[in-house]
């Protein structure tokens, strides 16, 4: 871990209209780190993710990301210095084929020789890809379309990849599909934020974890030293994932 | 019927329907990225017309140039046009770009009616356009021909575009989700001005051929083949690019249709009926007969 | 805001409370004095322009006052659903066909439109009557037609009923034996049936009427599908059918402008109620501010006032030798959009004129609103 986080925020806060949706969020993600986001519906996880990626425009407060300022811009803008989010609910292109939602992943990426190497690496993590190249996206299964995703996502070489939600609506086998490859993805060094509502999953491989509530955080800290305090778990887990723990 | 007024009407439906399906298409490309219903477009027809008509009245420049100086200045409006009004609207509802594109139409027109003239200027067209030429025993004019060469190689290449550059790959995914493209890092900006440039140079092409049919150019001109649009555009699917190009063929076969089958008497009621079969085609089938893979989201 | 007030608390059926409630519904200070204030704006500019007794501006006024009622009726359904009704002049084009068929004499309209059906050439009512036929059969039609399209919404809607307005131009433009065709349609045989004082009292029963539109039940359910389409339909608003209504209702004060206006300018065409009329009320409506009676009214005004301004201007310049037609046109479409840019709300800022709200312009209130305005940033703060 080196002194200078990967991303920092401080004191943000974001409104959809007159709504409050965060009230002054403070974290920060370090190099190959890997950060969970959790808590129930509704407490603003997806809402951080899109104030970070610039979809949502803060109200007050500041990101920092690679130790500059990045308040307020653009995605796109956002993209290039080196963010990549694969958002909620997939959001394939769906008359794209695979190949062709990756080259958007690529925008900007000049389609060489390093590209088509890093295409080969992403097949090795996910072989379906390979198989359904192409394919349009819209026919993929849930699962192969949360590949794709973060295929997708992964294509740009970011230095913080965020993850909202990847394992929403797949079945166990799938989960546990994605939980595993994103410990690969880890243990490759690539720095990860995760917005997980599975939230016993998500702490189990997490290396920090923030606990989020109406807007605000609650806890931050270790996941060992959150399960610890079976309270909190149960209170802010939600039943079925607090209750065995 | 015999061979021959089957051949004569399948020239005219498919030159007709060649030329609605270019003005239908610069229509889809913007609405496809930016949910605008652009009203403004029939007057970058327009503009192109008059640069036609000042380059062909009064300089000596060979047609090609004309030509291409015509669908350049479409382009220009085209882009400019978005810089000026549309950009400051894109955060804002869609009855607001829609009144703003409503203004500028407004502006463009009287404009033309101020600056040039309110009355038509007769548009000078190189001669072996309106040469008839005849094709197993069927007499057409040659642009009737000219138009549908120039669609099936403008589509082509389009097609290509589209499917094969980075760029077309990003337009395509911009207009399913704008967001995400976005977030992928296609820029916002540059996918809005490039449709509003594709858009214009359709409306370039249109014009030389819409004027080479009517022979003149004046103020209001741009509202008829914008209303051929808007129902060509209906008919395909507002969200899908093929769509569209459907939509214009069916609109010249459906046009062609009435012409032959209405009574005299109401052939006057033409634009009515397609009209009313726009309205029906809205209420019962809102996506078009293509639908394309749009998903509800705002431009942000 | 306001119309939420107007709910009678039910538990207390007494005939005090009942009192209490008409009270309410047409409380003074807060909603019943926008109705009082624009009827007395408008009838003190019409006693003072029928006092100078300038027919030139007696006409002008007359004509504005038309107008009026045309923006108001389009505010009617804009304003409370939020959807641009582009097919809106074509009903105002129903209306003055309809009214000027009705109101003409059989042996006028022989000579005048020989093409006529015969049944209409005998057709012959008062000049009240007729105008009220006229926002009947303008009713009427939008009624048959409407229901289907209420359900679309966003652009195809607006498509729809763009199309729709080009059917009913089309129609009017081509029916030989009803409109005189492309033909234009003289009102022959009568005086001007619509003076200034006829506009003036259609004018005042009009502002009532859409005033207490928007406060009654009806437009609050259709403001509330505005606001928020899916949460209205979850408390149990039929949107569709809530929408039909106000598009009817809006119609037919659409026919009724109509009628006064073929009777006023004494002959029409089909293109008079078509691209350049809809910019013009679309142009008093977003200027003025489309969500409240008082943006309808002011819009109008100073558009009207705008317009007389540059056409004088047009008429000067033309006449020192500079080709100016057209320019006026040009300046309020550039004003729509500067509004559209910066002041969405239009010069109301989508706010009824009402009489708390000129108190609070007042010296006297200006402190007690410096008060509110600060404890409410103490709230934000807090």
């Amino acid at each position: 871990m080196t002194n200078n986080p990967v991303l920092e925020i401080s004191d943000l806060y974001v409104a959809y209209g007159s709504i409050q949706a965060l009230h002054g969020i403070c974290m920060e993600v370090h190099q190959g780190e890997l950060v969970s986001i959790c808590g129930v519906n509704g407490a603003g996880k997806s809402t951080v993710l899109k104030a970070i990626a610039g979809v949502l425009k803060p109200r007050s407060g500041s990101i920092r990301f690679k130790g500059k300022d990045v308040t307020g811009s653009k995605p796109e803008h956002l993209h290039k210095l080196g963010m990549a989010l694969v958002p909620e609910g997939r959001e394939i292109f769906p008359s794209l084929t695979v190949e062709e939602n990756l080259r958007i992943g690529a925008f900007g990426r000049r389609l060489d020789k390093s590209y088509a190497a890093d295409l080969e690496d992403l097949f090795t993590l996910f072989p379906i890809l390979k198989e359904r190249y192409h394919q349009a996206g819209g026919l993929l299964s849930g699962g192969e379309q949360q590949m794709l995703a973060i295929a997708r996502g992964l294509i740009s070489n970011p230095d913080l990849l965020m993850m909202d939600e990847p394992s929403l609506g797949l079945s166990p086998a799938l989960v546990d599909q994605i939980f595993e490859l994103i410990i690969e993805l880890k243990s490759r060094g690539i720095t990860i934020l995760l917005v997980e509502q599975n939230a016993q999953r998500a702490l189990g491989i997490a290396d920090r974890a923030y606990l989020l509530s109406n807007g605000k955080i609650e806890y931050s800290g270790r996941p060992q030293d959150l399960e610890g305090s079976v309270d909190i778990t149960s209170v802010y887990l939600g039943g079925q994932n607090g209750g065995d723990v | 019927m015999n061979a021959e007024i089957l051949l004569e009407f399948a020239i005219n439906v498919l030159s007709m329907g060649s030329l609605y399906a270019l003005i239908s298409l610069g229509l889809v490309f913007v609405f496809g990225i930016c949910q605008l219903v652009n009203y403004a477009y029939g007057e970058f027809i327009t503009v192109s017309a008059y640069v036609l008509y000042f380059l062909g009245a009064f300089t000596s420049l060979p047609w090609p140039v004309v030509f291409l100086l015509g669908i350049a200045s479409g382009v220009a409006v085209g882009f400019l046009s978005e810089l000026v009004a549309f950009r400051a609207f894109r955060e804002r509802s869609l009855d607001a770009l829609l009144v703003t594109s409503f203004a500028v139409s407004v502006i463009l027109q009287r404009l033309f009616q101020l600056g040039i003239s309110p009355r038509s200027k007769a548009v000078p067209i190189p001669a072996f356009f309106n040469m008839n030429i005849q094709i197993l025993g069927v007499i057409t004019p040659l642009r009737n021909l000219l138009i549908i060469g120039t669609t099936v190689v403008l589509l082509t290449a389009l097609v290509l575009i589209m499917k094969y550059t980075t760029l077309g790959v990003a337009m395509r995914g911009a207009s399913e989700n704008f967001v995400t493209a976005r977030l992928m890092g296609v820029p916002a900006n540059l996918m809005i001005s490039v449709a509003f440039i594709i858009s214009g140079f359709l409306a370039g092409v249109v014009a030389i051929f819409w004027s080479a049919r009517t022979g003149s150019v004046e103020p209001m001109m741009g509202a008829t083949p914008l209303l051929i649009g808007f129902i060509a555009v209906v008919i395909g699917g507002m969200h899908s690019l093929p769509g569209s190009v459907v939509g214009g063929f069916v609109y010249a076969l459906i046009a062609n249709v009435l012409s032959l089958t209405l009574p005299s008497s109401l052939l006057s009621f033409r634009d009515a009926f397609m009209f009313a079969i726009v309205i029906a085609f809205l209420v019962l089938k809102p996506e078009g007969l293509l639908r394309g893979n749009y998903q509800e989201e705002r431009v942000g | 805001m306001n119309s939420a007030k107007s709910f009678s608390p039910k538990q207390e059926s007494n005939k005090r409370s009942a009192v209490r409630d008409f009270i309410e519904y047409f409380d003074f200070t807060r909603k019943s004095s926008t109705v009082v204030f624009l009827i007395f704006i408008l009838t003190a500019i019409g006693f003072f322009i029928w006092w100078l007794n300038i027919p030139f501006i007696e006409d002008i006024f007359t004509a504005a006052t038309i107008t009026l009622i045309m923006t108001l009726g389009f505010q009617l359904y804009m304003g409370n659903s939020g959807i641009l009704n582009w097919s809106y002049v074509g009903y105002v084009g129903i209306g003055a066909f309809t009214s000027a068929i009705f109101s003409m004499t059989p042996a006028v309209k022989a000579m005048q439109i020989p093409t006529m059906y015969p049944f209409l050439i005998n057709l012959h009512l008062p000049f009240p009557l007729a105008l009220a036929a006229g926002a009947v059969v303008a009713m009427i039609v939008a009624a048959i037609v409407a229901w289907p399209m209420m359900r679309l919404s966003d652009a195809v809607g607006a498509i729809t009923q763009f199309a729709l307005l080009i059917v009913i131009n089309v129609m009017l433009s081509q029916w030989s034996q009803v409109t005189n065709g492309p033909r234009t349609f003289t009102l022959g045989g009568t005086q001007r049936l619509t003076t200034l004082w006829v506009a003036l009292g259609v004018a005042v029963l009009v502002i009532i009427a859409v005033y207490y539109f928007k406060e009654s039940s009806l437009g609050l359910k259709l403001r509330a599908t505005r606001d928020d389409r899916h949460a209205a339909r979850s408390s149990g608003i039929n949107f569709v059918a809530v929408r039909y209504f106000g598009y009817v209702i809006s119609a037919c004060i659409g026919g009724l402008a109509g009628g006064l206006y073929s009777h006023y300018i004494l002959s029409i065409t089909a293109s008079s109620f078509y691209m350049s009329e809809l910019f013009l009320i679309l142009s008093m409506l977003v200027i003025g501010g489309s969500m409240s009676v008082s943006g309808a009214f002011f819009g109008t005004l100073l558009v009207t006032l705008l317009r007389q301004g540059l056409r004088q201007a047009e008429l000067f310049l033309t006449r020192s030798g500079f080709e100016a037609s057209g320019s006026t046109e040009i300046v309020v479409a550039i004003m729509m959009i500067i509004f559209l840019v910066w002041q969405a709300d239009g010069i109301t800022g989508g706010r009824e004129l009402t009489w708390q709200s000129i108190k609070r312009r007042l010296p006297s209130g200006s402190k007690k609103r410096d008060k509110m305005i600060k404890n409410k940033k103490q709230e934000e703060e807090a």
